[in-house]
């Protein structure tokens, strides 16, 4: 077991790693000279070439890339040109925001997801399953930010519902504690003000988790499959057991396994796609701070944005991978007989084509 | 169990599969994946207006006679944006999956096939992109490269070869050791004609399968770009710069914001279930008992 996790955790620095190796290769790539960024534009040569040598500019690549790290590793991503602030600063204060959105759209893409594939699989090749099959095409080949701007012209614009853009009604406002707009609200005993932020992550929300649905139902769907064939739901329903029982407590859970492993990685995906959904709804968040950033050539942010999304998902990934443990007494099982046989370890979780 | 019910109904189920192997729906699917490639190659001979031709005048029609589509805030017709767009956004996309399945079959064949220590630092390689959010990275990659279709072609392509790698990679260690393979060896067969030969027509059916559904994932990636802004740039009529465009008159002109939204759903629809359809034709393990 504490070969696995050991192993896991080595996993995760090498893509660490990786991920720094990329930043800095942009770093180099990217066009406009940070240099001329640090020292202003009306900055004189001295001033330009004493910000080069501060930046350490002048230095050979290797050194470059060493100072690089080390200053990743004190937290210091640079500075942004259109904030004047350190960029690990500005995303501290937009990511609780973006996170607030993500837990919002996992929440939609369970309640939605899990109950479309389970009844898909329990009525296989009947109406149920076809509708399912229906929303999981529309769900995988639909383009987010198309959808945002569609139910936002038919929610909002037409008929009223919910708000168009934003994070809080006109005039609601909530202090920041914790920077999860609805969470502040909550801690503060605003209900109305909870109420309001709820609504305003509606259509976000569905926007952002449409794409994931589809996946989480499709696999669902198939373990769900195996899992009902099994002998120990036969068992299940010789016993006498209702067929709610059966679908959830013997089926469902087992065939969640799989599914746990999926909805890791897409925690992750999800926090990537809100630079597709957070602008069309004005919010405030890692995605949107990113588009920012791009568009105004804030490179330190662009960059500082793509680590920090690569962090969360490599975090987010670890835990559930050690979360699997947990959950799924039988790869306890493997680890223990690989060792014992010294056979080489089960794989680590899949990846992504 | 299910296995050898699946073998003892073997023979029944696939005269009965057969039969049903082609039903309307995939028929459908392939016809308009074929008339969309159609329209991407002769679109901007057969597109009524020139597509970005601006005329203030005639700023956001509603679709009419003259116009099936309607005209967008600068009176550009959008059915002929649509209709050329399909080239710019296919055209993106074929390029993006041609980069892709070159670089990864390359890679993953190497891989494969020479193993130990360049096997473990290439696979460790497709982690670290397996491991990001692709459209995070391309957005990325493509800012640094400078806005522009290009840009996103290459930020799209080096983010999705790993992919492919890992496909090709798995095939050869699955065959790597078969019998005719070492046979071939044996007999004298040089590497480029036994990997030509022998390992990627085993390699090919799983990479259908991939690049039929990759159509409609490389797709969304480079329209969403090109939706932010660092992909195709005004005036071009690429589908997501089109919605993007459109955003700001949502409410005066939802026809201008649909349209080039329905054709990129369109295209996604008829290649994810082209997709489907090649794998459960070519995996012998879904022609049983339906698609899982």
């Amino acid at each position: 077991m504490a070969r696995y996790v050991i192993r896991r955790l080595a996993l995760s620095i090498v893509v660490f790693a990786g991920l720094v190796v990329l930043a800095f290769v942009m770093v180099q790539i990217l066009p406009g000279d940070p240099a001329r960024a640090e020292a202003g534009r009306n900055a004189t040569a001295a001033q330009l070439a004493e910000a080069r040598a501060r930046l350490g500019l002048d230095k050979p690549v290797i050194v470059q890339f060493f100072g690089f790290v080390g200053r990743l590793l004190h937290g210091d991503l640079g500075n942004s040109v259109v904030t004047h602030r350190p960029v690990l600063a500005d995303i501290v204060s937009v990511l609780p925001s973006s996170l607030e959105l993500v837990v919002a759209a996992m929440v939609i893409n369970v309640l939605v997801g899990v109950p479309l594939g389970v009844l898909a699989a329990y009525r296989r090749g009947r109406a149920a399953d076809t509708a399912s099959r229906i929303i999981v095409l529309l769900g995988a080949a639909l383009p987010v930010f198309w959808l945002g701007l569609l139910l936002q012209l038919l929610f909002a614009s037409k008929l009223h519902w919910l708000p168009l853009y934003g994070q809080l009604g006109f005039g609601v406002s909530v202090p920041t504690l914790t920077g999860v707009t609805s969470l502040d609200a909550l801690l503060t005993g605003d209900l109305p003000a909870f109420g309001s932020a709820l609504v305003h992550l509606v259509l976000p929300a569905v926007t952002l988790s449409a794409g994931f649905i589809a996946v989480v139902a499709r696999t669902v769907r198939s373990s769900m499959i195996t899992t009902l064939d099994s002998d120990y739901v036969m068992l299940a329903r010789s016993t006498g057991a209702g067929e709610l029982r059966v679908i959830v407590r013997h089926a469902l859970r087992n065939a969640l396994i799989p599914v746990s492993t999926i909805l890791g990685m897409q925690l992750g995906w999800m926090l990537g796609s809100t630079v597709l959904v957070e602008s069309t709804f004005n919010r405030t968040g890692i995605g949107a701070y990113m588009v920012t950033a791009v568009l105004q050539n804030d490179l330190y942010a662009v960059i500082g944005s793509i680590l920090v999304i690569g962090v969360v998902f490599i975090i987010v990934n670890f835990v559930v991978d050690l979360a699997q443990l947990w959950i799924n007494p039988r790869l306890r099982g493997e680890l223990a007989r690989s060792r014992r046989r010294r056979r080489p370890l089960p794989a680590l979780q899949g990846s992504p084509a | 169990m299910t296995q050898t019910r699946t073998i003892a109904l073997a023979g029944r189920v696939r005269a009965r599969r057969l039969r049903r192997t082609a039903p309307s729906v995939e028929i459908i699917a392939l016809i308009v994946a074929a008339l969309i490639l159609l329209v991407g190659v002769i679109g901007p001979w057969v597109a009524p207006y020139n597509p970005v031709k601006v005329d203030i005048g005639s700023s956001l029609l509603p679709p009419s006679g003259a116009h099936l589509f309607g005209t967008d805030a600068t009176g550009r017709d959008v059915l002929s944006r649509v209709l050329t767009g399909a080239r710019t956004t296919l055209g993106a996309t074929f390029i993006v999956l041609a980069i892709t399945v070159i670089i990864g079959v390359l890679i993953g064949l190497f891989a494969g096939l020479v193993g130990g220590i360049v096997d473990e630092v290439l696979m460790r390689i497709t982690d670290v992109a397996l491991a990001l959010p692709s459209i995070a990275l391309a957005l990325g990659i493509a800012a640094a490269l400078g806005p522009s279709l290009t840009s996103t072609v290459i930020a799209v392509a080096v983010t999705w070869w790993p992919g492919y790698a890992r496909l090709i990679r798995a095939v050869v260690r699955d065959i790597r050791d078969a019998e005719y393979v070492v046979n071939a060896r044996a007999l004298g067969v040089g590497p480029v004609r036994l990997v030509l030969r022998h390992v990627l027509p085993n390699a090919l059916d799983p990479l259908y399968v991939q690049l039929t559904l990759d159509v409609a994932n490389v797709m969304l990636v480079i329209s969403g770009l090109s939706f932010i802004g660092v992909g195709a740039q005004v005036p071009s009529s690429e589908w997501g710069a089109m919605v993007a465009s459109a955003a700001d008159n949502v409410t005066s002109g939802w026809w201008a914001l649909v349209f080039p939204g329905v054709a990129i759903a369109v295209t996604g629809i008829a290649f994810n279930l082209v997709g489907d359809w090649v794998r459960v034709r070519t995996d012998p393990t879904l022609r049983g008992g339906g698609a899982r």
